[in-house]
């Protein structure tokens, strides 16, 4: 199997590690810190990723 | 004679709602992104290998349950066994960290020395014979196992 084929076609490791964390942990709400935490990214990285799928749908806000 | 005026800060306890965020379910491609993402290996097993190597002498490293079989973790008796006599308990706690972050979940394992290890071999051990006739796969292998 060759090299990182998701991070390749996603072009960061930090969204293929995002959205696998939250398909693994569905239906599981976590707030920007928690993610910051689980998946050893800085915090700026996970805040646009989520801002981005915020964006087109893929995510959406609740209350803890 | 002048009325003092109080003026009083009453301050709102402050509730603290936290945002969080979860996948929507009612996204488009919502079924499809799910199968790609979860069927994808988590963590190749090179970079694995490569980090464990850093931890220190690791006489054997088996990886099985969900890193083998995504859907059906739960056959395989841990997900990663490592035979060690010198533990840095830092080093690995920080390796244990990044698989965590990379298969987005909890990582089952087992660490024990090779003395345990030969004399579960040996012993018919339950927990070792299951885990070595199930699919694993041997990352690091100076046992000969």
């Amino acid at each position: 199997m060759s090299k990182r084929i998701l991070e390749t076609l996603f072009n960061s490791r930090a969204r293929v590690r995002l959205l696998r964390f939250l398909f693994r942990n569905y239906p599981q709400p976590f707030t920007i810190q928690e993610m910051v935490s689980r998946l050893q990214e800085d915090r700026q990285t996970i805040k646009k990723e989520v801002d981005q799928f915020m964006q087109i749908g893929l995510l959406v806000k609740t209350k803890k | 004679m002048k009325k003092k005026k109080i003026i009083r800060k009453v301050e709102t306890p402050k509730i603290k709602t936290q945002e969080s965020y979860m996948l929507n379910r009612e996204f488009q491609f919502i079924q499809e992104l799910r199968d790609l993402i979860l069927k994808s290996s988590p963590a190749e097993k090179e970079e694995i290998t490569t980090r464990l190597n850093q931890i220190g002498r690791i006489k054997l490293a088996i990886i099985a349950g969900y890193f083998l079989d995504r859907n059906n973790p739960q056959n395989a008796p841990t997900d990663l066994l490592v035979v060690t006599d010198d533990l840095d308990r830092r080093k690995f706690g920080n390796f244990l960290k990044y698989l965590e972050a990379e298969t987005g979940g909890e990582v089952r394992f087992v660490v024990m020395e090779k003395d345990e290890f030969n004399y579960r071999l040996s012993m018919f051990d339950r927990f070792v014979r299951v885990l070595l006739e199930g699919p694993h796969e041997k990352l690091i292998n100076k046992l000969g196992v």
